[in-house]
């Protein structure tokens, strides 16, 4: 039994005190950012990830998945409790998880997706460990033109998922792609688009953009429009659900957790798709479907199950193909190169300790969120309490010296603050930054595949279709385009974000 | 000519812009060909096909009515303080210390918040000193001059 080894080593390497030490940290971290209004899990990750450099990279990566699922959590938790979702996935979580805590049954929501994310934590773990050989193995197959059909058919996927309009994700796309290109050219040497700015010879610092563009932009946003919030600060009622609440919950657990583990391996896949597929699901199987929006258990055991199952297995393509599938394995990504950790499917013979070190603090992570979050769910009430106007400056301060901190320069500040203005203007024309971010990520393994499948074809582009697995992946992306741009799905596509709005 | 979608339209324009300056600058590179790509090859083909989607946009913007296709306003209060709070901290970090540009920091972003008040702005300076130091200066030994250079040397 190979997985029975591999993830004793992986437990071995997440059980030791300074493993588990940055495990709890990392959730308790990201929880405390992620309950913030407005703040999502890419913002928190972005603003903390500075954080994580000194430590060797193992312990990094744990932290770093401890603050995704802490964010996450803590994303729900003010959904519940406030109506505003921190990150989009939790957008579905307001519908009925605000209704219930009007009913004076919040702490009912807050514990029914506490151990509804734990269930799926726990299965979601599982399939990854389970994936993780197998996909390796097929990731073995993949030459050059397989990766750039494959990077085709995840960027595609990922513009089919943002909401708005498919032009303007696309333009997002490109021009992430286009920033990530900037810096020194790997094949020639030439410093590209740099302007003479020797800082810039290295690249776009990536957390400039991504603490920028997400952190700085979502802070103005949120400094500009004024306060109001309703926070069932008294009324949070006893934690545990009743018998009945537990009765409808726990079905709607098993499918979140069984459409989240499938949604969340999909390129464009995740946390947002999972939610979104789950709460229509439950609606749709519903004997009462009209209690929907009014506070029905399963609208929100449905979506919190199978967001956390989606966040989870979006690691699997991350880790064994090098290929984020979405904005915040993209950040995982860039957080693995910048412990010298070459992403891709090398990762698990070359550094196994820290490939199933990282797939057993996720069940770990789950773990202490909910041993974390049950009892300290009056601390967050209490920092939601807090006036925005006193925590921005705090997450500012955090967020200068993080970014100075990477290279010791301020330069990397200066950029992130432009990029900061660069992320207001895109808010301002619905220009949804996720993209961005992943074509940022993707640009250089692109154009390095791209190069090498060209050399090797001799200049000949039909070897993106001749080669049957990199066509299938073009045709997949093909058809998803397709889907997409169908009348009657566009219309649906677009009544499904307007929705969430 | 009325502009039906300006978010639609200046979305494509800055596109459009952005994409072009992309693939002309990158002609001071070398192309390459197909089989060999230099280091204008990939931006070149990228910036074009960002410009032309760019262009398509804005043409819809203007042609096409849509939900919600007027901009909000720009607000360049909030983001004037705070993106200049943050650079003031890059200025002033070297030369001046920690201390001085958190300070600086935290009471020029607050200028930004609707509600303003002098004695708000000392206390989170305050307490975010305190916090920063032991974490950063104290906990993690990151190496960032605390006090002014002359008092530090």
């Amino acid at each position: 039994m190979e997985l029975i080894t591999n993830l004793a080593l992986g437990f071995a390497t997440a059980l030791t005190p300074i493993n588990l030490l940055y495990a709890f940290v990392g959730v308790l971290v990201g929880t405390l950012i992620g309950v913030l209004p407005g703040i999502g899990p890419i913002a928190t990750l972005a603003m903390l990830l500075p954080t994580t450099y000194a430590l060797p990279p193992t312990s990094a990566l744990i932290m770093l998945a401890g603050i995704y699922y802490g964010a996450q959590y803590g994303g729900s938790t003010t959904a519940i409790l406030v109506n505003l979702p921190g990150e989009s996935s939790s957008v579905v979580t307001c519908i009925d998880g605000y209704q219930m805590a009007r009913k004076g049954r919040a702490g009912a929501a807050l514990a029914v997706a506490a151990l509804g994310s734990f269930f799926a934590g726990t299965v979601a773990t599982v399939i990854v460990a389970a994936l993780a050989g197998p996909m390796v193995e097929f990731a073995f197959k993949f030459g050059p033109a397989e990766y750039f059909s494959l990077m085709v058919l995840g960027l595609i996927g990922a513009v089919v998922l943002a909401s708005g309009s498919l032009a303007k994700a696309i333009a997002m796309i490109l021009l992430g792609l286009l920033l990530g290109l900037v810096g020194t050219d790997v094949n020639s040497g030439v410093a590209r688009f740099s302007f003479d700015i020797p800082e810039l010879t290295d690249g776009i610092g990536f957390v400039a953009i991504a603490m920028g563009v997400f952190g700085f932009a979502e802070i103005i946003a949120n400094v500009e429009k004024r306060e109001h919030r309703e926070v069932f600060t008294d009324r949070v009622g006893r934690l545990w659900p009743s018998g009945e609440e537990f009765k409808k919950a726990a079905p709607a657990a098993v499918r979140g957790t069984l459409l989240g583990s499938i949604l969340g391996v999909l390129p464009g896949g995740g946390a947002l798709l999972a939610a979104f597929a789950a709460y229509t699901v439950e609606k749709k199987i519903a004997k009462d479907p009209s209690e929907f929006g009014k506070g029905a258990v399963a609208g929100v055991a449905g979506p919190e199950s199978a967001n956390n199952a989606g966040a989870q297995t979006s690691f699997i393509p991350m880790l064994t193909l090098g290929i984020p599938p979405n904005a915040v394995m993209a950040l995982m990504i860039g957080a693995m190169t910048i412990h010298n950790i070459q992403p891709g499917p090398q990762v698990m013979s070359s550094n196994p300790a820290l490939f199933w070190g990282l797939i057993a603090s996720m069940w770990i992570g789950n773990l202490m969120l909910v041993i974390l979050n049950l009892p300290l769910i009056g601390l967050w009430v209490q920092l939601l309490k807090v006036p925005y106007r006193w925590l921005y400056p705090a997450i500012l301060v955090f967020c200068c010296i993080g970014v100075y901190s990477i290279n010791n320069n301020t330069f990397d500040v200066y950029m992130t603050a432009a990029f900061g203005v660069v992320g207001y203007v895109f808010y301002k024309l619905r220009c949804e930054p996720a993209p961005l971010l992943l074509g940022f990520i993707l640009g250089p393994m692109m154009e390095e595949n791209l190069r090498r499948a060209m050399l090797l074809s001799r200049g000949d582009p039909m070897t993106f279709v001749t080669r049957p697995l990199s066509l299938t992946l073009l045709l997949m992306a093909a058809a998803l385009l397709v889907i997409v741009a169908l009348p009657a799905i566009k219309a649906k596509r677009e009544e499904a974000f307007q929705e969430a709005d | 000519m009325k502009i039906r979608n300006p978010k639609n339209f200046w979305s494509g324009v800055m596109f459009f812009a952005l994409g072009l300056g992309f693939a002309l600058f990158a002609q001071n590179y070398d192309m390459g060909t197909a089989q060999r790509m230099g280091p204008a090859y990939f931006p070149t083909v990228l910036g074009a096909l960002l410009a032309l989607l760019g262009l398509g946009i804005a043409i819809g913007g203007l042609a096409r009515e849509g939900h919600d296709g007027k901009i909000d306003k720009f607000h360049f209060g909030p983001i004037a303080w705070i993106i200049g709070a943050i650079v003031a901290f890059g200025v002033l970090l070297r030369p001046a210390g920690l201390v001085v540009a958190l300070v600086a920091l935290v009471t020029i972003s607050m200028f930004g918040s609707h509600e303003f008040k002098w004695k708000e702005a000392a206390a989170v300076s305050f307490v975010m000193g305190v916090i920063v130091y032991l974490v950063f200066i104290y906990g993690l030994k990151l190496t960032i001059p605390v006090w002014p250079a002359f008092i530090e040397n």
